[in-house]
C-alpha cells in the first residue's frame, strides 16, 4: 500500500473500532457479557466431545446428514462426493472463512465444479483471483474505483462510473441469477447450537439466505470450535457479535437452519483441521474461542497501516497471528513480529482471547523452534553484555553524542531498518546519569 | 476408526481441564418504553416502522407505502392485496420478480431491532427475494433483549427461522453503506 492508501486504510479501520465502541456502551453489561462469553466457550471446549455428539445426534434427527472431516483434504473430498451424488454443476456460497482455510474453491474448480461466491466483497476478490484482506471486510483493501474497473470488465457496468450503490445493484442483479440457477448452496456457521442440533448463520447481504432458499441442496462447513451448548448462550454470542464486528446492534439476518426444505437434503461437515490438538495445548488454546468477530484487526495499529495482505497467514491480524502459529510455527514465525504488544485487541475481543499474551508468548518461543532472528540475539548478547558492566556502559554512553555527526549514509542505510521512513532521536550531549551528578536534574 | 471416533478421541486425549457452564443471567434494566426502543433502533439500521392506527384498514395502509408494488406475495388470511400465495408456488423460483412480500412476525426484540419470523411460509425465498418486505408483528410482543429472545424461541417448533433487522446492506466498497444488497431493499415493521 503506498502513503495515501495507508492513511485511508487506517482511517477508516478506525471508523469501525469507533463505532464499536458506540455500540458497546450502550450496553452497561457489556463487560460481564464478554466474560460470560469466555466462559461458555471454555466450558464447550472443555466438553467438545459430549457437545458434538450432542449436536450430531440432534442433526441428524432433525433430518440432516452429518459429516466428519479430520483435515482439509477430507472435508474437500466429502463436499466433492456431495455434489457428485446430486450431480450438482454449480455450488453458490456465502462467506465461509473454513472454506478458504481447506483452499476449498480451486479444489472443487479442478474438478469440474463452478463454485460462485455470492457475499459482495468476496465475489469482487473471486472475480479478481485474489484472497481476502479482512475476515469480515474481505475487499477492505481496496478502492471504489478499482471495483468499477472490475465490474465494467466483468459485469459489463457503465464505463468509469464507481458508485457504491451503482456498483451493488449490478453485483446484485447478477448473482440473483446465479441464486435461482445453482445446483447446489454452501454456507459457513457462526454458531451449531448442541441441544437443537441447528446451524446459525449471520449476514447483513442476506446472500446465504437467497443461497439456501433455491437450491436443493445445502451444505455447510463448520469448524468443530463452533459448538454453543443452547440458546441462552446464543443470547450472549448475538449480544457481542455484530457490535463487536461494525458496530452494528445486529446482523441484519440472523438465520436459523434446523432441518432441510421440503423435499431437499442439509449436510453438515464438522472439521477438525487441528483444532483437536490446539485443545491440548493449554498456553494457546483460547484462540479456539473467537467467534471471527474482526474487532482485533480493526483495533490493531500495525493490521490497519499494513493491511491484511502483509501477513502470511490467510487470517491477518492479532487472531491470525496466533492461528498461523497453531498451524505452523515454522512456517508463519515472522508474523509474530507484526505487534507492539499494545494489548487493544485483548480489551476488545468480545470473548476475551487472550491474544497479546499469546502473541509474547510465542515470541519466547522463537528461538527453540530456531526462528529467532540472527540479528536480533546478537544485539541482544551484546546487550547484556553492556547492560551488566556499568563502567563500560557509562562509558561508551559519553562517546554515543558522536553519532550525530557522522555522515547520514552511515546512519541511514539497509542495515538500519529503524531509519527507513523516519528519523532517529538524537543522542543527548549528556546522560541522565552524568546530568544528576552534576545537581542539574530538579525534583 | 471412522473420522468421527478419531477426532473424538483426540479431543478426549487434549483436554485437560474442564471448566463448568456460568449461569446465564446478567444484569441489565429493561427498557421502559419497549415499543419506542424497538422503533428508534429499527429506524437507526435503515427499517421503518409504522403503528396501525385505530380503526385504520391494514391492506390500504400496505397500498398507501407501496403504492407501485405490482405483486405482491402473502399468505395471510388478513391480506386481500396479494397476487402471489407463497404457499401454492410450484418452485420457490416463481417468487422471483415479487414486488412485495408480507409477513407475520412473531415477536421483536427492543435491544437491535429484531423481528423473530419462524418459517410460516411454504417457501422461505419470499423473505428474502421479494423487492420490499412489510413484516406485521403485534405491538405487545416485544422482548427487551436477545436473552428474553432466546427464551422464547423454545415455545416454536421451526424447521427454518430467522431474525430479521431491517433491510438487507453491505458495505463491502470502501465502507460506503448500500441499502439492499441481495435481500429486500426496503423494510416496513407494522406495529398492529
Amino acid at each position: 500500500m503506498n502513503l495515501q492508501q495507508t492513511q485511508w486504510h487506517n482511517a477508516t479501520l478506525w471508523m469501525v473500532r469507533k463505532k464499536r465502541d458506540n455500540l458497546a456502551m450502550q450496553i452497561p453489561e457489556w463487560e460481564e457479557l464478554r466474560r460470560l462469553a469466555s466462559q461458555i466457550k471454555m466450558h464447550t471446549l472443555s466438553h467438545l466431545d459430549r457437545y458434538l455428539v450432542q449436536f450430531t445426534d440432534n442433526a441428524e434427527a432433525n433430518g440432516a446428514i452429518v459429516h466428519w472431516a479430520k483435515d482439509a483434504d477430507e472435508h474437500n473430498a466429502i463436499v466433492l462426493d456431495i455434489l457428485n451424488r446430486h450431480k450438482a454443476r454449480k455450488l453458490v456460497k456465502s462467506k465461509s472463512m473454513l472454506t478458504e482455510e481447506c483452499h476449498l474453491n480451486p479444489f472443487l474448480e479442478a474438478n469440474g465444479i463452478e463454485v460462485v461466491e455470492s457475499d459482495l466483497g468476496e465475489r469482487i476478490l473471486q472475480l479478481m483471483h485474489a484472497a481476502p484482506s479482512h475476515i469480515v471486510m474481505p475487499a477492505i483493501h481496496l478502492k471504489r474505483q478499482e471495483v468499477g474497473k472490475l465490474f465494467e470488465d466483468k459485469l459489463h457496468t457503465e464505463k468509469d462510473n464507481s458508485d457504491p450503490t451503482y456498483l451493488t445493484r449490478a453485483a446484485r442483479q447478477h448473482l440473483r441469477n446465479e441464486f435461482l440457477t445453482a445446483d447446489a448452496s454452501m454456507t459457513g456457521a457462526n454458531f451449531a447450537v448442541a441441544d437443537t442440533g441447528e446451524i446459525v448463520v449471520c449476514t447483513n447481504e442476506g446472500n446465504a439466505d437467497m443461497g439456501t432458499s433455491f437450491a436443493p441442496l445445502h451444505i455447510v462447513s463448520v469448524g468443530i470450535e463452533k459448538m454453543a451448548p443452547n440458546h441462552s448462550a446464543l443470547g450472549v454470542f448475538t449480544r457481542l457479535l455484530a457490535r463487536s464486528a461494525t458496530g452494528q446492534p445486529s446482523t441484519t439476518y440472523t438465520s436459523h437452519y434446523r432441518k432441510p426444505r421440503q423435499g431437499c437434503e442439509m449436510h453438515i461437515v464438522l472439521v477438525d483441521n487441528g483444532r483437536s490438538k490446539t485443545l491440548g495445548n493449554e498456553a494457546h488454546q483460547q484462540a479456539l474461542k473467537c467467534i471471527r468477530c474482526g474487532a482485533c484487526m480493526n483495533t490493531c495499529p500495525v493490521y490497519r497501516r499494513k493491511g491484511g495482505y502483509a501477513y502470511s497467514y490467510f487470517i491477518p491480524g492479532p487472531i491470525g497471528i496466533n492461528l498461523g502459529m497453531l498451524k505452523s510455527p515454522k512456517k508463519y514465525a515472522n508474523n509474530v513480529s507484526a505487534c507492539s504488544l499494545c494489548y487493544s485487541c485483548n480489551q476488545v475481543c468480545p470473548v476475551q482471547v487472550d491474544l497479546a499474551d499469546q502473541i509474547y508468548s510465542w515470541r519466547q518461543q522463537l528461538d527453540s523452534i530456531g526462528k529467532a532472528n540472527k540479528i536480533k540475539k546478537i544485539i541482544s548478547t551484546g546487550l547484556t553484555c553492556l547492560f551488566t558492566r556499568p563502567r563500560l556502559y557509562n562509558n561508551i554512553l559519553k562517546l554515543a553524542p558522536v553519532i550525530n555527526h557522522i555522515p547520514r549514509f552511515l546512519i541511514y542505510n539497509r542495515l538500519n531498518g529503524w531509519g527507513k521512513g523516519r528519523e532517529m532521536p538524537p543522542f543527548a550531549k549528556e546522560s541522565f546519569t552524568q546530568m544528576w551528578k552534576k545537581g542539574k536534574v530538579k525534583k | 476408526m471412522s473420522s468421527k471416533d478419531e477426532i473424538l478421541a483426540a479431543i478426549r486425549r487434549n483436554i485437560k481441564t474442564t471448566y463448568d457452564l456460568p449461569e446465564i443471567k446478567p444484569e441489565g434494566d429493561g427498557y421502559t418504553d419497549k415499543i419506542k426502543q424497538f422503533t428508534e433502533v429499527s429506524r437507526s439500521v435503515a427499517a421503518n416502522v409504522v403503528v396501525l392506527q385505530e380503526g385504520e384498514d391494514l391492506n390500504q395502509c400496505i397500498r398507501a407505502l407501496y403504492p407501485e408494488a405490482a405483486t405482491v406475495a402473502s399468505n395471510l388470511p388478513e391480506i386481500t392485496i396479494q397476487t402471489i400465495d407463497p404457499d401454492k408456488v410450484e418452485t420457490p423460483h416463481q417468487l422471483n420478480g415479487t414486488m412485495l412480500g408480507i409477513v407475520k412476525g412473531e415477536f421483536g426484540v427492543a435491544e437491535n431491532g429484531c423481528v423473530w419470523i419462524p418459517q410460516n411460509v411454504k417457501e422461505k425465498a419470499v423473505y428474502f427475494i421479494s423487492e420490499y418486505l412489510v413484516i406485521l408483528l403485534n405491538k405487545t410482543n416485544i422482548v427487551n433483549n436477545m436473552h428474553e429472545a432466546y427464551e422464547k424461541l423454545h415455545t416454536y417448533d421451526y424447521g427454518f427461522g430467522v431474525f430479521i433487522s431491517g433491510p438487507s446492506k453491505t458495505a463491502d466498497i470502501e465502507q460506503a453503506l448500500v441499502v439492499g444488497a441481495h435481500g429486500a431493499k426496503g423494510v416496513t415493521t407494522i406495529l398492529i
